[in-house]
């Protein structure tokens, strides 16, 4: 399996030693993420350093788990829900000239779309590589629902996230 | 007796306290979450259920609708982020953005209604946790565990608005998990989000006059 070393920054306590141990200079940035082009995966950059801010990450995912229809419908309806109680609360926040209120109701938003997002993610769609993702994309790009749909964004999304599910 | 928060889990036990559960203040709040003292219940033994099926659910995923599309957009955004992908990240966003854009407006948009939808939800998670365990899906289970705290949690506060009005907001901050989706409102985040358990870096203030 092919690894790319990255850098969590939040972790990072500057002590440098990825700079010291990498062969090839990919921990030495001017932005402080680390060059894949550069990084060969060898992971002594992840041993050395003494904070765990740095970590190997896969090139390749593998199939995400698969879903059971019945599960899948009543997420389904559950995210309809999510999202409805979402565009209600962002129509008030967006309407009201009371502050509280504006506040209240930018908080339910939010909530309401990381709850969905959430459900989302359970409900078959983990992985940006899965086939169920591009599907979708494919199936926006042949049949946009309006005419404005950015069918580009689309389109380089499917050229740069290969599908991991066409060999299996 | 033990008194159960809906919520966070965080149990108030006579045993150890000096004061019996019924004789605390109205304005008591659940000193891990929060969350009044309404959402609070006296801790019941547990009970073996059926788990009945439900013969109309049938998975389509064609027919997502622009809402939806836009949480699984921005839900493919988040997994490009942790993934390191940034431009994909960036053109998932562009996609969720579209939807969020398209997505009809409702011709109701009231504090009630919201409260009402929050309520069917609240409703829905048992039926929802039993085709979950059936499956043996314990993802979908998660979704169920956290989503389900946090619904009651926003259920609470919006009932609390509605019979309080701004003054309950007055002169304190709203903070949202931003991995969860949890509401808490004080003068600083929690120490640990009390649904899932992140750090108080992981919670967003909503700005004033945003």
């Amino acid at each position: 399996m092919e690894l790319k070393a990255v850098r969590n920054l939040r972790l990072c306590t500057k002590d440098c030693l990825c700079l010291y141990v990498c062969p090839y200079g990919a921990t030495d940035t001017e932005d402080s993420i680390i060059d894949i082009s550069k990084c060969v995966g060898c992971g002594i950059c992840a041993q050395a350093c003494p904070s765990g801010a740095i970590s190997m990450v896969p090139t390749e995912y593998p199939p995400q788990q698969n879903k059971r229809d019945d599960v899948i419908s009543v997420l389904n309806h559950l995210a309809q829900s999510k999202s409805d109680g979402e565009v209600t609360a962002r129509q008030i926040a967006a309407s009201t000239d009371k502050t509280g209120l504006k506040r209240l109701m930018t908080a339910v938003a939010k909530s309401q779309r990381l709850m969905e997002e959430d459900i989302e993610r359970e409900g078959g769609f983990m992985l940006p590589q899965s086939g169920n993702t591009h599907e979708l994309l494919m199936e926006l790009i042949e049949n946009p629902p309006t005419s404005d749909f950015p069918k580009d964004a689309a389109e380089k999304i499917m050229e740069l996230v290969p599908n991991n599910e066409e060999n299996y | 007796m033990k008194y159960v928060c809906q919520i966070c889990g965080y149990i108030y036990d006579e045993d150890k306290e000096a004061v019996p559960f019924e004789q605390l203040p109205d304005d008591w709040k659940c000193p891990l979450c929060g969350a009044m003292k309404s959402d609070f219940k006296a801790e019941a033994p547990a009970v073996e259920k059926a788990y009945v099926p439900t013969h109309t659910e049938t998975a389509d995923l064609k027919k997502l609708s622009a809402g939806q599309l836009a949480a699984v957009c921005s839900n493919l955004a988040r997994g490009c982020e942790k993934q390191y992908k940034a431009e994909e990240s960036k053109l998932f966003n562009e996609l969720a953005n579209y939807f969020t854009a398209i997505t009809p407006a409702v011709n109701d948009a009231t504090v009630e209604k919201v409260a009402k939808l929050l309520q069917e939800d609240i409703e829905d998670y048992p039926h929802i946790r039993d085709v979950a365990d059936n499956g043996k899906d314990r993802g979908a289970a998660r979704v169920c565990v956290w989503g389900e705290k946090v619904t009651r949690m926003l259920s609470s506060l919006v009932n609390r608005y509605l019979e309080e009005g701004e003054q309950m907001l007055a002169d304190t901050d709203i903070w949202v998990c931003t991995v969860c989706g949890f509401v808490y409102i004080g003068q600083e985040p929690p120490e640990l989000c009390p649904v899932c358990k992140v750090p108080p870096y992981k919670f967003e203030k909503i700005e004033r006059g945003a």
